[in-house]
Formats: structure tokens, sequence, C-alpha cells
């Protein structure tokens, strides 16, 4: 009983290194009341003070120490029982079935011989010819075999030299192992490290074997090294045929204040361009003060090709501007400022060269607001640039713009007066002859915002809704100034959609603000459930303009349109949910962007994605992806994304996932375009070891998978 | 056909403590909301507060949704993906934890990167004002015990 009342007495473990220091310093606590030793047996004799002899249905027992055989010896002087024929020992809740056992019953230490073994954590198993208890949590496995798989013939194996198991350190080592699957040996290794709980642990992950039309045949072996709860790493050394070893670490950190990870790979003597050849990436956030933020986003590769040389994912290879960021910010309590330089590495395609975009060194911005000063909101956003680019026109831009407004907000409904003040200063250091040095523009802006909000209790597919009808009247004027002899450092259009049709400015950025005088009409109409949660959302925007647009950007006519925007979103049922987006150009009748979406996901690891877009004179695409069980255990995964334009898969990937109750194997192939001319086509192999390696992160198919399918759920997610 | 304008609808609370950090922009927004549509207060602690909103996750994403035929990403989907429960400030549970992802479509062009991250900006701030009038709604049915 005492016992029980220290166990309740000592605090949950915060984090598996104090778990592990409270479990070690509990062990070696000599105070701890030892239970006392109880026998039966058929037949028994002895010694008074040296030895007690037991026989037949043995049975001996001390805390959760459990012996059961055919004979035993007891000796007291030496605190050690032997026993013989048909062991069985339990100790800490783990099973050793053998021929011969001795063992210390205080001290916990001992052997077994020809014993099997039956480990509670894990439920890994398996045979050997002799086992050492060094301790309380620590044992030796002499020649013997280790699996997570039930049952006599285990589908795999680890046949080892030694391998030593700590429960406190939760770890099992293996020296001088061949790993067995179906009997055959796949793998041999001096040493792998494996954790004994589901934890997360340092240890190799599971290989990926495959091959590129590129790189050849790879093999990578990654491994995961968990350095504190907050700290890892993982290394992801990999071999590939054509081009050499390609070394790779991310490094993922977390604190109170702090956080971040970094990613750096990269291959010493590339055999096919005999260069080195590398990337970096780094991601950090740090709170300097409670109010201060540094943060930062670095991204590099040591030449243009690099992504679609090694990358097997298309989310890697389609990015060709590499962002290079810091940033200081500081928030007030009605201001905030900020401190930023950035610029971007390009990655040229000789056939379809990028512009490189302006580097921005730096940018200081601040903004400040008052809310609700006698019913009055204002702001004030200032920003100073200077833009820096190798070969356009350079200069230095400051933006002042001031808003005043006049919000009225009930429930039902809302009114919204706006007047801004929008002033720029322009300073070239090489104006193209068109410019002047210096420029300035001031645009005085109001717009009137105002809405109304109904309600009715509805009903549909047949449940109880609440339905809002939500009328919206957005007016704007902008008078016009002559903006043709200013620079573009960051404008372009806006793209037309439910965000954009209650902003003044057509343009982003600052370079442009375009002449208006329009009225932007909206009705959204809102399925609410009982909790309040939006089931389904039905919207139409249109636009309609006054006046001829003359603000144009880099000399391209401003299309005077006023296009019609329909959108519906939301749950259809409890398995099917869906997307649609429409855009309609009221001058000549035609979609100009189009896009639809369903997703049926009638249980888990089982979904179906079926997509189409269309931008005009730009983009036309099928997109089809999914999950889908085939057989017991067996799963298939794909997608096909489809450019009826170029008539070109732009992204295909076809997959097999077979799980089995101690392993699973995943096979990916994929095909995706990495350059007009040029497609990256590869496929990969894992084999997961339930218990031996934990899943990986980065570069593995698991992960191609997760990011091309969504809805997907890997097969080995218990 | 049955629609009337919107009844005020006070929030069924005295007082909440909102688990987001003071610089939160979503926190910003939702104080603001609060204190504009109802009488409930704004607790600077958890304990002085009647009901606790606790933020589980919120996370913004960028993910690509197509490429052009030379794989370069035309359009990307941003995704803003926001979990919370509400609890009384001893830790009874008042809301089951609440999932809300919104996503809008930007589309991309490099030529253009400077001024797609502005629209990024834009459109993640259309998504936060969406967020808020959702968990708004989700508070304004709560039912808090006496």
């Amino acid at each position: 009983q005492s016992q029980e009342q220290a166990k309740q007495a000592t605090p949950a473990p915060a984090t598996f290194a104090e778990d592990i220091a409270q479990r070690r310093s509990s062990a070696a606590n000599p105070v701890k009341p030892e239970p006392p030793l109880e026998v039966t047996a058929l037949k028994v004799w002895g010694r008074t003070d040296r030895f007690v002899h037991f026989e037949k249905e043995v049975e001996m027992t001390r805390g959760d120490l459990r012996l059961k055989a055919d004979k035993a010896t007891y000796r007291f002087l030496e605190d050690e029982a032997e026993a013989e024929g048909q062991v069985s020992l339990t100790r800490n809740g783990d099973c050793y079935d053998g021929d011969r056992v001795r063992v210390q019953l205080e001290r916990r230490t001992g052997f077994v011989e020809n014993p099997v073994y039956r480990l509670i954590r894990n439920h890994a198993q398996g045979q050997a010819k002799r086992i050492d208890f060094l301790d309380e949590e620590r044992s030796v496995v002499h020649q013997g075999t280790y699996s997570t798989c039930q049952g006599v013939s285990p589908d795999w194996y680890l046949k080892t030299e030694t391998l030593q198991l700590d429960t406190g350190l939760d770890t099992g080592t293996a020296s001088r192992s061949v790993l067995y699957f179906k009997d055959t040996p796949i793998l041999v290794a001096p040493s792998i490290t494996f954790p004994l709980s589901s934890a997360r642990h340092s240890g190799f992950l599971p290989p990926v074997t495959g091959a590129t039309s590129k790189g050849g045949v790879e093999f990578g072996l990654p491994y995961y090294w968990n350095i504190a709860p907050n700290r890892d790493v993982t290394l992801y050394p990999k071999i590939i045929s054509r081009r050499g070893l390609q070394l790779g670490a991310e490094a993922r950190y977390l604190g109170e204040q702090y956080r971040g990870e970094s990613t750096l790979e990269g291959i010493v003597g590339d055999r096919q361009t005999s260069t080195n050849r590398y990337a970096l990436t780094s991601l950090h956030e740090q709170y300097l003060m409670p109010d201060l933020k540094l943060s930062w986003n670095l991204n590099m590769a040591s030449d243009d090709n690099y992504p679609t040389d090694f990358s097997n994912s298309i989310t890697k290879t389609s990015v060709r501007l590499l962002p290079r960021d810091l940033q200081l910010s500081y928030g007030g309590s009605f201001w905030n400022a900020s401190f930023q330089a950035s610029g971007y590495q390009v990655l040229q395609d000789v056939n379809a060269p990028i512009t490189r975009p302006y580097d921005r060194l730096p940018q200081l911005q601040l903004h400040a607001e008052q809310l609700d000063v006698g019913g009055f909101d204002m702001s004030v956003d200032t920003m100073l640039t200077r833009f820096w680019h190798p070969d356009l026109v350079r200069g230095d831009r400051a933006v002042v713009a001031a808003n005043l407004s006049l919000p009225f907000v009930r429930s039902g409904y809302f009114i919204k007066p706006q007047v801004s003040v929008h002033a720029t200063n322009y300073h070239l250091v090489n104006p193209s002859a068109k410019q002047d040095a210096d420029a300035h523009r001031v645009v005085p802006i109001f717009s009137l915002d105002s809405g109304l909000v109904f309600e009715r209790d509805t009903r549909l597919f047949g449940r109880d809704f609440t339905q809002t009808l939500e009328p919206r009247l957005y007016y704007v004027n902008i008078p016009y100034r002559d903006q043709s002899r200013l620079p573009n450092f960051d404008s372009a259009p806006a793209d037309f959609n439910f965000a954009q049709i209650f902003t003044e400015n057509r343009f982003v950025g600052q370079d442009r603000i375009g002449d208006a005088n329009q009225v932007t009409t909206a009705l959204v109409s809102r399925y609410l459930e009982n909790d309040g949660s939006e089931r389904l959302k039905l919207a139409v925007g249109q636009r309609f303009y006054f006046n001829h647009q003359r603000v144009t950007l880099d000399n391209a006519p401003s299309p005077s349109r006023s296009d019609l925007l329909l959108a519906a979103t939301g749950r259809w049922s409890s398995t099917l949910s869906g997307d649609l987006a429409f855009q309609l150009s009221q001058s000549n009748r035609r979609a100009i962007q189009t896009s639809y979406s369903v997703q049926w996901q009638p249980e888990a690891k089982k979904v179906l994605n079926l997509g189409y877009r269309f931008q005009r004179d730009s983009l036309e695409q099928v997109d089809i992806s999914g999950q889908w069980p085939l057989a017991d255990r067996l799963y298939g995964v794909g997608r096909v994304n489809y450019s009826l334009m170029d008539k070109r898969v732009v992204d295909g990937i076809a997959g097999l996932e077979y799980k089995a109750d101690c392993w699973s194997l995943r096979f990916v192939a994929q095909r995706f375009a990495t350059s007009t001319t040029t497609s990256n086509t590869g496929f990969s192999l894992q084999l997961e070891l339930t218990g031996l390696a934990r899943l990986g992160v980065g570069g593995n198919p698991l992960e191609a998978l997760k990011r091309n399918i969504a809805g997907y759920q890997s097969v080995s997610e218990r | 056909c049955g629609f009337h304008l919107r009844e005020p609808v006070a929030l069924p609370f005295s007082s909440i403590y909102i688990g987001l950090p003071v610089t939160s922009p979503l926190a910003a927004e939702l104080k603001r909301q609060i204190r504009s549509t109802s009488p409930a207060q704004i607790s600077d602690t958890r304990q002085s507060a009647q009901v606790v909103l606790e933020v589980l996750s919120e996370k913004r994403d960028k993910q690509i949704l197509s490429l052009n035929s030379q794989g370069r990403v035309r359009e990307y989907k941003l995704i803003y993906d926001f979990s919370f429960r509400v609890r009384t400030p001893d830790g009874k549970e008042l809301m089951d934890t609440v999932n809300i992802q919104l996503s809008r479509t930007l589309t991309f062009n490099e030529a253009q990167v400077r001024a797609k991250e502005a629209e990024e900006a834009l459109l993640f701030r259309d998504m936060q004002n969406d967020l808020v009038q959702q968990v708004l709604r989700r508070l304004s049915v709560l039912k808090p015990e006496a």
C-alpha cells in the first residue's frame, strides 16, 4: 500500500528526459521497500538460512517478478533463484520462456537460457540463445531475433549477434545484425538503434529506394536524431548512381521565444556537371523582446537547375524564385513598425526567362491606427522603400496613406463612409527617357460601403438551418492622375475576386492607383447550422463602371470590364464537399476564369477529388486524384493533372500501398513537367517495418502523396 | 419570403479571455468585433473571465494548385486553418473543439511576384475577417452554465 501512495505522490513527468531521470532515480533508490517473496510448490525441502528447493508447479512471486518452473532453488545468502525445465519468467511485464533461469531477486540481475521472449512495449518478440539481465531496465540478448510481428513465423525479423535493450532509455541497439523480410535477408547492418515504444526517438527512418530519369538509381537512408523534446535533426544521405553521394540535414528547434528550421543539402563533385552543388533553406522567428520580433526566410541554390536535378517533388521544382528575407518588426499598442530587407534568387530557364523582381533594400513600414475616437476610425500607413535592380530603373519611393472612416454598425445593417489621401514621392537614380528623376502623386479616395443582413429559418437536406441574405453595396470614387511617367516597382492588376471587389484600388502594389467611379454590388447567402457553423455559402457579385478607366500599367490597355462573379462553397452532405467559382465577362459574355472542385470522402482512407480549372488564354486543366482500397489491406493512390491546352500531363502520380500488421510497403511513380521541354520521371519504393523505424520527414514518397492528393491519409497511421 | 433583418444577438457571457498573443492580428480583430457587437468584456487574464477561448492551432499554408506546361506555378491555394475550444477558467468544456478551414485561390506569375505578395496578404486578411465572423457565430450559441 505504501508503494501505491508513493506512486500517487510522484507528479507526472513533463518531458521524456525527465521521465527517464525520474525512473532511473527511483530504480536506484535503496529505501524502496522490497515486497515479500511468495512461493507455492507441491514439494519443498531445504536447510534453514541456506537454501530451499522447490519441485512441481513452482511459482515464485516478488513484486512484479514472477517465476514459474518445474524445479527451482532459492539461496538466502545470494538472494538468488535458480530454475530449470519449462521456465517462465515475467519481469516488468515482459515474458521470457526458457530452459534455465538464474535471477537475483532484489538486484534484478541474472540470465535466462534459450528463451522465447515478448516485450510488453511495442509488442515485440523474439528468441535467443541467452539473455542477460544487467539491472531492472537493461538486458542483453545474445544471438537472438527481434520482431514486432505476432505469431510464430514473423514476416520480418532482425537476427543479431547482440541486442541491448534499455527500457529506461527506450532504445534497442543491435550489433552485427541481418534484417530478414519473408525469410530473405534484405539488409546487413553493423549497428541499428530503434525505439522500444512508439515514442519519438533517434534512429534510422525507413530507407527509400528508387530511380529518376535524371539521376539514375537512388538509395536514401535517413537518420532521425531526437536531441531534445523541442529539437531534432534528420540526416538524409542519398546515393544517386549517375551523380554521387548527396548529403542533407534538416534541423528543427522550438523554444519559448523562438522557433525555426533549416535544411542544408549538397553534393561534392557531381559526376554529371563536375561541380559542387548545394541548396540551403532557413526559416527563423524570434521574439527579442515581448513586442520585438526578428524573422528570416533564406533560400539559396548553387545553380539554376539544382531543384529540377535533385528534387523528386514538384513543390520544389515548380518554384523558380527563392526568397531571401530579413525582418525586424515591432508591435505597439496602437501602432506597429517593421524594417525589412528582401530579394530573390531567380532560377532561370533559358527557354522561358523570368524578369528578375526588384530587391527591397531596405523597406521601412509604419502603421498606426486609432479606433472609435468619437465614432471615427483613423489609420496612417507609411512606407519607405529603396528599390534595387541590376538592369531596370532604380530608386526610392515614399508612400503615406491616411484613412478616416465613420463606421455605423448594427446587427442588421452597416454603413461605412471613408475618405483617404494617398501620397507618393519617387526619387529615381537612373530614370528612363520617359521618366523624371523626381515625381510625386497625391490621390484623394472616397468610398462608401454598406450592407444589410436578413435572416430566416429554413430547411435544407431535411435539416433546420438559418439562412442569411446579405446584400452589399460599395461605391468608390478616385479621380484620374496621369501615372504613365511613374516606374513600376511592385504593382500589377489585381485578380478579380470577392476580396478584391471590395477594395478601392484595382491594382495591387503602390505604383498605380486606378481612377474609379464605380459601384460594386454583391449578394451573399449562408446556410448556418444550429451550432453556428457555416454549411454552405452562395455569393454573386458584380461591379459597374460609370466611366472609362484611364490609368494603365506597362502601357497595356486597361479593359473596361464589369465582370460577374459567382461562387458556391460548402459541404453538401457529410461526405461530399465542393467549391465552384465562375467569372463571366459582361462585355463579351465569355468565361474569364472558372474552377470547380468536388471532394467525396465516404470514410477514412477513401477519398476522390475531381477538379477543373480554367483561366482564359493561360490555363485549362483537369485534375483527378484519390485514394481507394483495391483489396483487403491494399490501397491505390493516384493523381492526374492534365493540361487540356497543351495536351500534356503536367503532374502525374500513381502508387500502391500495402499495409500488413507489422509492416507496410509503398510504391510511388511520378512524372511531372520541369520546363517547356523536359519532364522528370521517377519511382520510389519504401518498406516500413513497424517499430523498427519511425515514419520519415522530407523527401519521401509519403510527402509526395500528402501534397498531391487532398484528403490522403497514410495507411500506416493508426 | 420569411426574411427579416437580423436581430441583435448578445453574446451569452459577460466576459471572455482570448488565448492568443496580444500582437496577433486575429486577436485584435476578434476583440474589436466583440466590443462593437456586444456588451461582453474582454478579460486580460484567464482567471478573471467567465469563459476562455483556447486556440489549439492557427496555421497559414500555401499550396500549389495548378502548374503550367513548363511546370511553373500558376495558381496557389491559400489555406487558413483555425482550431479552438471554449472552456471555463477551471477547465470545464463548454464547446467541442471547432475546426474552421478557409481557402482562397491566388493566381501567380513570377514577373509579378512583388504584387502577388501584397495580394496574398489581402486574401489572408479577407479570410481573417471571414474567420472572425464564423467564430463569433459559434460563440453566440454558447451555453455557459449560470
